[in-house]
């Protein structure tokens, strides 16, 4: 058993453990700091927001001409048929 | 319905139109402009966050994906090469328009106390704000915005793990970089804007609002 402080929880082990791959004790020893420590509860939740937030970003609508004006720029400055 | 007998015929890889594009193979071309336009315009707006900038520098990155494919290593995978192509493209394109304008990280990480503590342990928590959808999507605006300021190790990294779900080994091979200091990356990216969108989130705390 660890005893994580904030800094090694955040900077150091947050990562791992959101992405899976922390060993299941060290995720045991994490998940006991979290509990005991609200200001990581918080950090934690609003750092997994966070992430929510970033995939709004990812575009849904694409110009419907788009592939036709690429074609064309690109026939229009290269040398021969593209 | 096809009749029977008649196999489907199969779709070309990339590496197939790859080669066609090198033979002058116009159709090869076609196909790879509808097979990746959309990732890359997609890619390109929101590194530039302009629609016309971003049709611009898919123009851009097609003429060079026609123009460079002959130096392209066919022993490599088409759409790392392709990617680094079109980041390059947009984020020329944004410097031009606004150089010099990377954050220091260091500055936006959380600051921790000699003995391991959160410095500043009276965090906001608005994490419930992206609950609601208006409020989310201006966050993620402003979350762009935040990202577009990164020194590029970062601001790659973030945009195409969190933003585009690319999988980790095919941002390590388009980057170059191994999967630790991917992570590595990442994570600071992450902090940082956890840390901007706490800066512009901050709301009265229930004992502010008694």
């Amino acid at each position: 058993m660890t005893d994580w402080t904030c800094r090694q929880v955040i900077l150091d082990l947050l990562i791992e453990y959101e992405d899976g791959t922390m060993p299941a004790a060290d995720r045991a020893d994490f998940e006991r700091h979290v509990e005991m420590c609200p200001p990581c509860v918080r950090f934690l939740t609003t750092y997994r927001a966070t992430g929510k937030t970033l995939k709004l970003l990812k575009l849904e609508e694409i110009p419907s001409d788009l592939a036709q004006s690429v074609l064309a720029f690109v026939r229009a400055r290269a040398g021969r048929k593209a | 319905m096809k009749p029977d007998g008649v196999a489907a015929k199969a779709e070309p890889s990339d590496l197939d139109l790859v080669r066609g594009i090198k033979s002058g193979d116009g159709d090869a071309f076609e196909k790879m402009v509808q097979r990746y336009h959309a990732r890359v315009y997609s890619l390109s707006y929101g590194v530039l966050r302009n629609a016309e900038d971003a049709e611009e520098a898919t123009q851009d990155t097609f003429l060079t994906l026609y123009r460079k494919i002959g130096t392209f290593d066919e022993t490599k995978k088409f759409f790392s090469w392709f990617y680094r192509v079109a980041l390059n493209q947009a984020y020329s394109r944004a410097r031009r328009r606004k150089p010099g304008t990377a954050v220091a990280i260091d500055d936006f990480l959380p600051k921790f106390s000699s003995d391991g503590h959160l410095a500043s342990p009276e965090l906001p928590d608005w994490s419930g704000s992206v609950e609601d959808e208006v409020i989310a999507r201006e966050l993620a605006g402003r979350a762009g915005e935040f990202i577009a300021d990164l020194p590029a190790p970062y601001r790659d990294v973030i945009w195409m793990y969190d933003v585009e779900e690319m999988a980790t080994s095919d941002i390590a091979e388009t980057l170059r970089i191994s999967i630790p200091a991917l992570k590595s990356r990442l994570h600071r990216a992450r902090l940082y804007v956890r840390q901007r969108l706490s800066e512009i989130s901050k709301r009265p705390t229930q004992a502010e609002a008694r």
